[in-house]
């Protein structure tokens, strides 16, 4: 018997959707599971019970709130799928006051039908099981988590940073090299450092392995290469900014002037 | 052991002969900074002065990522993966990355031998090449600055050419095959390669030796001097990838979408990372940055008994590509309160 799964999209900008429907196998993806619901595929179907429920997005209104409880209780194994699930993504930059005042910026004091809110991952407000990391998910990895599934087995995710596949493809380190703000030691691997390939310095989006990204290590780094508290934080805010201790390991480095 | 030599006039042609023995992998600069070894097609490409590449030799051995098995889910079989392996010829190893890979050999090739190694390295031919050290090079220290065996030809540099050292039979049969490249060492070519010899001595920055390490790490994780070097480590198994000499791998099972098959793929870990220790369980032998940190200068630091040395072959590129510019040697001259003898 096939595995029942759902493809959920809060706010986010349905890219992950868009890439799970998009994945060379999407054929074999739909011979081989019954697809309760996906938005994006077909607008029949309701939330319904599955064995897997596979969510994008953050949480910015009271609305995907409710959808999120509602896909939690009716799914066995909840999967975040992509930044925005995992970390908040780029709209989580915005962050208490910061927040109140942008949002008074856009909108003064009009009243909107889906008032937004400070966007969340969806960790904080139901249980995830795992997390299938990416912006959008690689296509191999996508793939992966369906097939172990299947098996009744489970994906093992990948705990290590991009640098890893970096020098297992021999890429020359931008860090070193050209003194480049690379996130790449922080960053979640599985891309296959594909920026990197190109010169490109890692921005993170992949999002900062959990308890290991070293903010402050790198942060001391940058600092030694001229880089200014300023910058660092602007760009390491930018997928990063809703990870816990990152304020804090960024201030005990630029505020320790030796 | 036999020597030849071969003149500067000569050297490309004997590269472009060496095609006719494999595929030639060759150092190449591929960047500002960095040089790595690539196949090579136009045999001027090859960078002589290269010191030290990204990747280590052990990439053509030990692959970055690699298919062990197929398994068939539903028939409940595997069989090995074993494609084909070309011979190829490795040009350019120095002594340390060659005392690397003999280490390798002590791993991989023992009673059970790692059945992808070993067709690899029956495959591959090794010509060395003389270098001199930079300031990253301590591999005096670690007595790996010569190698008497684990190449097929070992290239010496002379004013005009190379002193060449045959080691195998296959270097014999190179050397055998093409005489009119060759030719025979005479006394000068001795005094050239005795002064190079003592000038390379001369360079090391430093003296002494690295024998009694372990145990005076061992005995020292608990110093402070190593609080400031975690603190710095930013976990990104830099080190331990361009390591000749560390060779952990991970195995992961990827199954089809239709889950009738799946590959078993191996690829290269790193002791920096935070699952190399984990066990089933959830237990994690070392679950803190710090363990990690000095699990690798432990690890290097033991004593390879089929070599007489240690894991470490000073080769320097741990710290040369480390992003975070932790340098390892100094921190191993700290906790062994060695000082520098000279400037190199």
């Amino acid at each position: 018997m096939s595995l029942k799964i759902g493809v959920h999209g809060l706010t986010s900008c349905y890219g992950c959707q868009l890439k799970m429907a998009s994945v060379k196998e999407i054929i074999n993806i739909a011979r081989n599971f019954d697809i309760k619901y996906w938005y994006m595929i077909s607008s029949k179907g309701e939330i319904e019970h599955v064995d897997i429920a596979f969510v994008e997005g953050s949480v910015t209104t009271k609305e995907d709130e409710r959808e999120l409880k509602i896909i939690r209780e009716n799914a066995d194994i909840l999967v975040a799928v992509g930044s925005c699930a995992i970390h908040g993504g780029v709209q989580g930059i915005l962050f208490g006051e910061e927040y109140e005042k942008a949002f008074k910026e856009v909108y003064g004091d009009k009243k909107i039908e889906y008032e937004a809110e400070i966007s969340h991952p969806i960790k904080n407000f139901v249980e995830v099981d795992y997390n299938l990391p990416g912006c959008p998910p690689e296509e191999d990895e996508i793939i992966y988590y369906l097939a172990t599934f299947a098996l009744g087995s489970y994906p093992e995710e990948k705990d290590y940073p991009v640098c890893s596949e970096c020098r297992r493809n021999g890429y020359p380190c931008v860090l070193i090299e050209k003194n480049d703000c690379c996130l790449g030691p922080l960053t979640v691997a599985g891309c296959n450092a594909r920026c990197l390939k190109y010169g490109i310095s890692c921005i993170g989006c992949r999002g900062a392995l959990e308890e290991i990204a070293w903010f402050d290590s790198l942060a001391k780094t940058f600092k030694e290469k001229n880089m200014g508290e300023e910058y660092v934080k602007s760009r390491m805010e930018i997928f990063g900014k809703q990870y816990e201790k990152m304020e804090e390991m960024l201030k005990k480095v630029f505020e320790n002037e030796d | 052991m036999r020597y030849v030599k071969i003149t500067n006039e000569k050297i490309y042609d004997f590269l472009e002969r060496l095609k006719n023995y494999g595929k030639l992998y060759a150092p190449v600069k591929i960047s500002d900074k960095f040089y790595d070894r690539k196949e090579i097609e136009d045999v001027r490409e090859i960078a002589f002065e290269y010191i030290r590449t990204l990747m280590p030799a052990k990439k053509y051995f030990v692959s970055p990522t690699e298919k062990m098995f197929e398994i068939d889910i539903e028939k409940g079989e595997y069989k090995e993966t074993l494609e084909n392996i070309e011979p190829f010829v490795i040009f350019g190893m120095h002594a340390c990355e060659i005392v690397g890979l003999r280490i390798l050999d002590g791993v991989y090739l023992d009673k059970y031998p790692d059945i992808y190694y070993k067709r690899k390295r029956d495959a591959g031919i090794i010509v060395g090449l003389s270098c001199l050290p930079d300031e990253y090079c301590f591999c005096n220290l670690t007595r790996t600055d010569f190698v008497d065996v684990g190449f097929d030809l070992f290239l010496h540099e002379l004013p005009d050419g190379y002193l060449v050292r045959v080691g195998s039979p296959n270097g014999h049969k190179i050397v055998d095959e093409n005489t009119d490249l060759f030719e025979e060492v005479d006394k000068n070519d001795i005094d050239a390669f005795r002064a190079f010899e003592e000038k390379r001595q001369e360079m090391f920055k430093w003296e002494g030796s690295f024998d009694n390490m372990r145990y005076i790490l061992e005995l020292t994780m608990e110093d402070e001097v190593w609080d400031e070097e975690v603190e710095k480590c930013f976990g990104c198994g830099n080190c331990t990838n361009t390591c000749p000499t560390c060779r952990c791998y991970d195995v992961q099972d990827i199954p089809d979408i239709d889950g009738k098959k799946a590959k078993r793929i191996r690829f290269w870990d790193s002791c920096q990372f935070r699952g190399h220790g984990l066990v089933a369980g959830g237990h994690n032998f070392r679950g803190t940055k710090r363990d990690r940190f000095l699990n690798r200068y432990i690890c290097k630091n033991a004593y390879f008994y089929g070599l007489g040395t240690s894991y470490c072959v000073g080769c320097g590129n741990c710290t040369y590509f480390c992003p975070a510019n932790i340098d390892y040697l100094k921190n191993l001259m700290k906790i062994r309160s060695m000082t520098e003898v000279k400037n190199g």
